[in-house]
């Protein structure tokens, strides 16, 4: 099992269902302050993985003091546009093509790479072809899509375009095969015109068991209207529903009255009874009535002759829009013969704003060349980052990151062992961190967990210049004040002073209720943990077969900073604190995770 | 919040809130409005709508959503749920070379391909914060980036099957009402959908669905009957699994081979079997008995290149079948490549929907083989009933891409008819039942009444109908038909009596048609209303229905049953509430 790096992910404090929709201010979180420390976050849990976050995933509104994740932000769409042209598509002919782009960009139904348009002819001279590619083209067609990752190409599955522009119309109007169908537009044009009309065909009595084999987009266009028709009012021009009209239903203006669709308990009343009837099924193909062809015989056939290779995979078969232009292939769709270029999904440019407070948190250029952002308030800047390393106390080496790769990467059960975890402030303002973790690891191992100093200071984020001439690098002052810690909640039974006998070199001391080491913005702490035996679950039994990542030693953490920030104002939720003036106290409060790393599986 | 009593009605119903106009239902007061709405739907570039005015249609399934605007012929996206799905954000490790699934690891403790499933309906084992977790990210995904839509809130239809368990039912509403905001909910049952999706309504609706397959009686749009059986599609990928393992060298079989039964260790991973099952299963036609003295009649659209190989299938040895297969197996240790008498991969298809080695008595009613199931739902039904859905078969569901599936079952019920009848009782004579003076008496009303469409079939389907005993207690829909036959509602050329398949656009589709047509749905749920009352808001149906005289139980207001407050909008949750 490869090691690790050792990680962080936060959660959202939106996963609480109780905060849903509720504004988590400064004094929000104080009122559940007693409930913080028996539900115990269990990040092993399958929810868990839906509300943790890395740091770079997460938003912050500075006017609701919190952190906003991606399920807890109202996005508004900048720009839509495709990520294989750029272009950029007016919202007014989005969906017509099914949010795709409609000019000349496939992927291809294989590999989902590119689609190239190439000439079917032979070339006549590729130097020449080469030097003059982009000017007047000297080939003609037919034209392919082809692939040149896979090389795949749309002649595979037989279709060959005139022209090599206009690709997707001219797609829309092949099959696969080369047949050609008339389009939506088309059909419409013709049924406008009376000579050619085909309704008629199927509201006559009987024309209906020899329908033809209507498309998908026919078969629905025409139940559509074949209801609209059956909707109307008997009264009105359409006499071909006269027979219907003697039911005594004056007018069945809505399917509500006749459509009836509740089908709980058994009772009916005799009004709902005298309207059911009212509308007749469908009759023919003009109406939409397909038979269904049962005789799969031939593809079977084709199935035995294409083999493995030969059928789409389930992945394929996922990227493939719906093919409306075809009537519905069944079994015969997982026939590689029946993939279709995919035309490019069209993607959309964001804006993020706070649902509650409606403050823009994010905005993204609307060129769609740039991936730069107008306005973004990223949670790094307001709450302080976590990272975490591997300390060796063995030696009398500077701990650093060689030592956990020395030590193979792998936790070995059983053994203490000791991370750095080092909380950095971006504030501008001094933050007080309090951390609370459970001495035992949740889930099926129980990793002893203990978190040498669970409160702490840290130093604002001041300019770097005003801390050089402020402070001449005195750590031992710094130590002192980061003091304050109280003891650890949980009891001292987690073996820490045990561990830090080693002791560390310089003035670093593996001490209960020390900090370790402190420098201008940030603050570093250690934790001691000893990793669970992968052989002894917890309450006894067999191990059994691990799930995937239940060897990784992962800490829940609780976070809460503290910090008094210049009162900004009329801002949502803001608590001016009495003892200082123009001071507000603020607080976050939040579930994070450590990973730290694997544990050997002896 | 609350809703003032009294004030709640107009937005309840379904009617109003579809036309911003207000006019509620009366669209159409003349002929040219037809036209003119049809125009405008046409027009209807949604984009030019307001988010509120959009209405967003889902179709859930246990593996997968679908999404899409009414009055388009398909939904725009599907997402299927996976594993991958439910990891963190930011955990790219599936990306990364040399990055294998660990399945055997994910597939212990029976939870083979449960990670591919949104939810199980033995809700004592279902985690249902999860299961609305799952809808939530699935749908999230989904918007972005198939429907390139906002976060503004948008009403919904649903399309759910219609036995799904309410905790379930609830879970997903809580999780899309707190997290996405939709005014409301309308609920739309699968099988109806379909109907309508096909142009019918009334229809035996075979849903070959993923954990069981469902056969749904619609009649005049009503559910009348529905039997399940847990024959379905997992079933088959775990056939599939048993197959190719049996195929595997010895040593790298999983346990189970030769006891199904067994704590089951698998040999290939879930993902591999589905796959597979996808592409390469397929379903063999029905094996003719050798003294095939009856009629074919539902035979003659196989062509004969079938019926060789069904001869060949009878008479060699499957491993001398025209042809092999190579399948390339990755998951196995080590990875593997099977060649397979292509014969071979019909063996899962039978094993899971037919069983057809084992008696019909031998099975439970939840794991009928699906010919069985078909046949005996039919056989519940009142004669007209029956009559008329068995012309009006719809084959639907994820399975229905079995090749040739849908004709082996159609084929094994046309054959149980001819054999056995409606007989309900079997081992009755035919003879005595065709002297019941009922049937007769049946008989000749239908005679009577007009053109039926079957008189020239010649299956005997019709024939010996009538052996319907106790349909007046079991079935309150019979006055129901009887009226309406004799009202003459059916006059038109109802084909009925003969054994008929049709095909539907699916359920997404067909509620795409019920929305696009400002048709109710089933029950409508209020935001609001859900938020403070939850699923123990909801009357129940039969109450409800029980006291209003209104034919549309959506707008109920007027008579609602519940006390206090929320006396003027009560709400039901359809069939869902039923239990
Ligand atoms: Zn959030
Ligand atoms: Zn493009
Ligand atoms: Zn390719
Ligand atoms: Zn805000």
């Amino acid at each position: 099992m490869a090691a690790l790096t050792p990680y962080t992910y936060i959660q959202c404090p939106c996963a609480d269902p109780s905060t849903l929709g509720h504004p988590s201010g400064p004094n929000a979180p104080t009122d559940t302050d007693a409930d913080e420390d028996d539900r115990t976050f269990d990040p092993r849990a399958p929810r868990s993985n839906y509300s943790l976050y890395p740091l770079e995933y997460l938003l912050y509104c500075e006017d609701c003091h919190q952190i906003r994740c991606p399920r807890c932000i109202a996005e508004e769409i900048v720009t839509y546009y495709c990520p294989n042209c750029l272009f950029e598509v007016p919202s007014s002919n989005l969906r017509s093509e099914g949010n795709r782009c409609t000019r000349n960009c496939f992927q291809c139904p294989i590999c989902i790479g590119p689609l190239a348009i190439t000439s079917l002819e032979t070339k006549p001279n590729p130097g020449l072809l080469a030097a003059s590619d982009n000017t007047a083209a000297p080939h003609h067609g037919p034209y392919a899509l082809t692939c040149s990752y896979c090389h795949w190409s749309s002649t595979e599955v037989g279709i060959k375009l005139d022209k090599p522009n206009n690709v997707h119309a001219q797609l829309a109007r092949l099959q696969n095969g080369g047949a050609t169908r008339l389009t939506g537009k088309e059909r419409k044009e013709r049924r406008a015109d009376p000579s050619k009309a085909q309704d008629a065909d199927g509201r006559r009595r009987g024309a209906s068991r020899d329908g033809q084999d209507l498309d998908l987009e026919t078969q629905f266009t025409n139940l559509k209207t074949f209801y609209q028709s059956q909707l109307a009012d008997p009264e009105s021009s359409d006499s071909g529903l006269a027979p219907l009209g003697d039911l005594g239903y004056s007018s069945p203006t809505s399917l509500s009255r006749i459509m009836h669709l509740y089908t709980g308990g058994g009772r009916q009343d005799k009004k709902a009874k005298s309207r059911v009837g009212a509308m007749r099924e469908a009759l023919g193909s003009g109406e939409g009535l397909q038979l269904a062809h049962l005789d799969e015989s031939a593809a079977i056939a084709a199935l035995q002759a294409a083999g493995h290779d030969g059928t789409a995979s389930t992945t394929q078969l996922l990227e493939q829009p719906p093919h409306l232009g075809a009537a519905h292939p069944h079994g015969s769709a997982r026939l590689a013969a029946s993939l279709r270029p995919i035309p490019y999904l069209l993607r959309t440019k964001r804006s993020k704003r706070c649902p509650l407070c409606r403050h823009i948190i994010s905005k993204p250029e609307a060129k769609i060349q740039t991936t730069r952002f107008r306005i973004r308030l990223v949670a790094g800047t307001y709450i302080p980052s976590l990272a975490i390393r591997a300390l060796s106390l063995s030696s009398g080496n500077p701990p650093g990151p060689a030592a956990a790769a020395a030590a193979g990467g792998l936790l070995d059960p059983l053994k203490p062992a000791h991370f750095l975890l080092t909380f950095k402030n971006p504030l501008f303002d001094p933050i007080k961190v309090t951390l609370g973790a459970p001495a035992a690891t949740p889930g099926r191992f129980a990793s002893r967990v203990t978190v040498l100093c669970p409160a702490f200071e840290v130093d604002a984020n001041t300019d770097v210049w005003d801390e050089a001439l402020k402070d001449g690098g005195g750590g031992e002052r710094d130590k002192e004040r980061g003091g304050r810690e109280r003891r650890r909640r949980k009891g001292e039974d987690g073996g820490g002073s045990g561990g830090g006998g080693g002791g560390g070199g310089g003035q670093n001391q593996l001490e209960v209720g020390k900090i370790w080491e402190r420098g201008r913005n940030w603050v570093s702490i250690v934790v001691e943990v000893v990793p669970a035996s992968l052989q002894a679950p917890v309450g006894g039994g067999q191990p059994g077969l691990l799930q995937e990542d239940e060897d990784v030693l992962e800490i829940p953490m609780f976070v809460r900073v503290e910090w008094e920030a210049e009162a900004g104002g009329d801002e949502v939720g803001a608590v001016v604190s009495r003892d200082r003036e123009a001071k507000e106290k603020r607080e976050l409060a939040y579930w994070c995770v450590l990973g730290l790393g694997r544990i050997r599986q002896s | 919040m609350s809703t003032p009593a009294g004030s709640a009605l107009p937005h309840r119903s379904v009617a109003n809130i579809r036309s911003p106009s207000g006019t509620g239902r009366h669209h159409h007061h003349s002929g040219s409005s037809t036209p003119n709405r049809s125009v405008a739907s046409n027009l209807g570039s949604p984009s030019s709508l307001r988010a509120d005015e959009e209405i967003i249609i889902i179709e859930f399934g246990t593996r997968r959503l679908q999404v899409g605007y009414p009055n388009d012929p398909a939904p725009r996206g599907c997402v299927w749920f996976a594993p991958e799905q439910q990891r963190r954000v930011g955990d790219f490790r599936q990306w990364q070379s040399g990055y294998r699934h660990e399945w055997r690891s994910a597939a212990a403790g029976g939870r083979w391909g449960r990670d591919h499933e949104l939810w199980q309906y033995d809700v004592r084992e279902v985690d249902l914060g999860l299961v609305g977790d799952k809808i939530e990210r699935a749908l999230r995904e989904a918007f972005t980036k198939y429907m390139l839509i906002d976060s503004r809130p948008r009403r919904m239809v649903w399309v759910i099957p219609s036995s799904l368990p309410i905790p379930l039912l609830s879970a997903a509403l809580d999780s899309v009402f707190s997290r996405f905001q939709p005014p409301t909910v309308s609920l739309l049952s699968s099988p109806l959908a379909v109907a309508v999706g096909a142009g019918v309504r009334t229809a035996l609706v075979v849903d070959l669905g993923w954990r069981e397959t469902a056969v749904t009686s619609i009649y005049e749009y009503r559910e009348v009957d529905s039997s399940r059986s847990i024959r379905g599609g997992r079933m088959l990928v775990e056939q599939t699994h048993n197959s190719l393992a049996k195929h595997l060298p010895g040593s790298q079989r999983g346990s189970n081979s030769d006891n199904p039964d067994a704590t089951h260790e698998y040999a290939i991973s879930f993902e591999e079997c589905s796959d597979i099952a996808t592409r390469m299963v397929w379903c063999k036609p029905r094996q003719r008995p050798a003294t095939a003295t009856a009629p074919q009649l539902s035979d003659d659209g196989l062509a004969t290149v079938l019926e060789q190989d069904e001869a060949e299938a009878r008479d060699l040895p499957p491993t001398e079948a025209a042809g092999t297969v190579t399948i390339p197996l990755k998951s196995c240790s080590p990875p593997n490549s099977l060649e397979l008498p292509f014969d071979a991969l019909t063996e899962p298809c039978e094993n899971a929907f037919f069983d057809t080695q084992y008696s019909p008595s031998s099975f439970d009613d939840h794991e009928l083989p699906l010919h069985l199931l078909v046949y005996r739902s039919l056989l519940h039904l009142p004669l007209d009933v029956r009559a008329l859905c068995m012309s009006r078969i719809i084959f639907t569901g994820g399975c229905a891409n079995v090749l040739g599936l849908r004709g082996r079952i159609f084929d094994e019920v046309s054959h149980l008819v001819q054999e056995q009848g409606w007989d309900p009782v079997r081992g009755k004579g035919v003879g005595q039942l065709r002297a019941n003076p009922k049937l007769k008496r049946r008989g000749a009303r239908q005679a009577a009444e007009g053109p039926t469409g079957v008189a020239a079939q010649p299956d005997g389907g019709e024939e010996q109908d009538g052996v319907w005993h106790d349909s007046a207690d079991t079935t309150p829909e019979v006055d129901l038909i009887e009226e309406q036959l004799k009202r003459g509602a059916d006059k038109g050329a109802r084909v009925h009596g003969e054994l008929r398949a049709v095909e539907s656009l699916g359920a997404w589709s067909g509620a795409s048609l019920i929305t696009h047509l400002k048709t109710p749905a089933i029950a409508t749920i209020d935001r609001e209303i859900w938020l403070q009352h939850g699923a123990a808001g909801a009357s129940k149906a039969a109450d409800v229905d029980h006291k209003n005289d209104k034919p549309q139980r959506q707008s109920l207001g007027s008579g609602g049953l519940m006390r206090g407050a929320a006396a003027a909008s009560a709400w039901t949750l359809g069939v869902w509430g039923a239990n």
